[in-house]
């Protein structure tokens, strides 16, 4: 798996891709799972990322990113 | 603006190809050394429609021509920012992802969809991908233009560089998984 770019991060965030990997492929693509079920795990990594990208000043250029996404969830986030 | 285009077809299944497609910069591809680190951002399931959204960030290395540095100044690192949606029911991957890094002087908006192949539904999945590449600065249209051309074909020796990459993933994942059912087969304990 890859890295975290905040490398006190990199622990944790391996724990979380390989249970996401596992439920994905086993669970969610086969349509057994509609909850993820990795959420606890996501949650410890994104508390330790959100504080990574804060000092790296990183989280105010994602909010710009983002502003793009308005279009791409009416396109794609519907049937 | 210029507008970057193409297609592969990937002589593996979907459920193959979108499993693996979420470990592609593993180290098992070496075509992307220049991917530092990939972070997931938020992730959830729509409750109405059951599509999966995600939010990455990527962290490449800066790979820009020399002279870009020597006039923007270069930073080592390059980031890109990419939602993508899954559609389980429908088998349908969609990547779209904008660049953070100098957004105010060039715009390059990709996405990606990969969908069971059309010729193979079972077996193959086909790969299709645009990009829209617009320098936004102003001043001489030739330098936009420069900018605009020197963008495409970096996005297009990183794209080929991507395929490859890809496949050997791919393959590497099929002969460990492969291996995996071997030893559980032969009573042994799993390993990955």
């Amino acid at each position: 798996m890859s890295a975290s770019l905040a490398p006190e991060c990199n622990e944790v965030k391996e724990k979380y891709d390989t249970c996401f990997l596992k439920w994905y492929s086993e669970k969610y693509i086969r349509g057994n799972s509609s909850t993820d079920e990795c959420e606890p795990l996501f949650k410890q990594y994104k508390a330790c990322l959100t504080k990574a990208l804060r000092e790296k000043g990183v989280d105010t250029m994602l909010n710009e990113a983002r502003e793009g996404t308005v279009e791409t969830d009416a396109e794609h986030l519907r049937r | 603006m210029r507008i970057f285009s193409s297609s592969y077809t990937f002589d593996y299944s979907w459920e193959e190809v979108s499993t693996n497609n979420w470990r592609k910069y593993c180290p098992w591809n070496d075509k992307a050394s220049h991917v530092l680190a990939v972070d997931t951002l938020s992730r959830h399931v729509d409750p109405e429609t059951g599509i999966l959204r995600t939010e990455r960030l990527i962290t490449c290395k800066q790979n820009a021509p020399q002279w870009v540095l020597n006039i923007l100044g270069g930073d080592t690192t390059s980031h890109v920012y990419e939602v993508s949606y899954v559609d389980p029911a429908a088998k349908k991957v969609t990547m779209c992802s904008t660049n953070m890094t100098w957004s105010n002087l060039l715009e390059c908006r990709e996405t990606v969809v990969y969908q069971p192949s059309s010729q193979d539904a079972n077996g193959k999945t086909d790969f299709k991908q645009a990009a829209k590449i617009v320098a936004l600065c102003g001043g001489w249209q030739k330098i936009r233009s420069k900018i605009e051309e020197v963008s495409v074909e970096r996005f297009r020796e990183n794209a080929a560089r991507g395929r490859e990459g890809f496949e050997t993933v791919l393959e590497m994942s099929r002969r460990a998984f492969g291996e995996e059912r071997e030893k559980i087969n032969m009573g042994q304990p799993a390993t990955i």
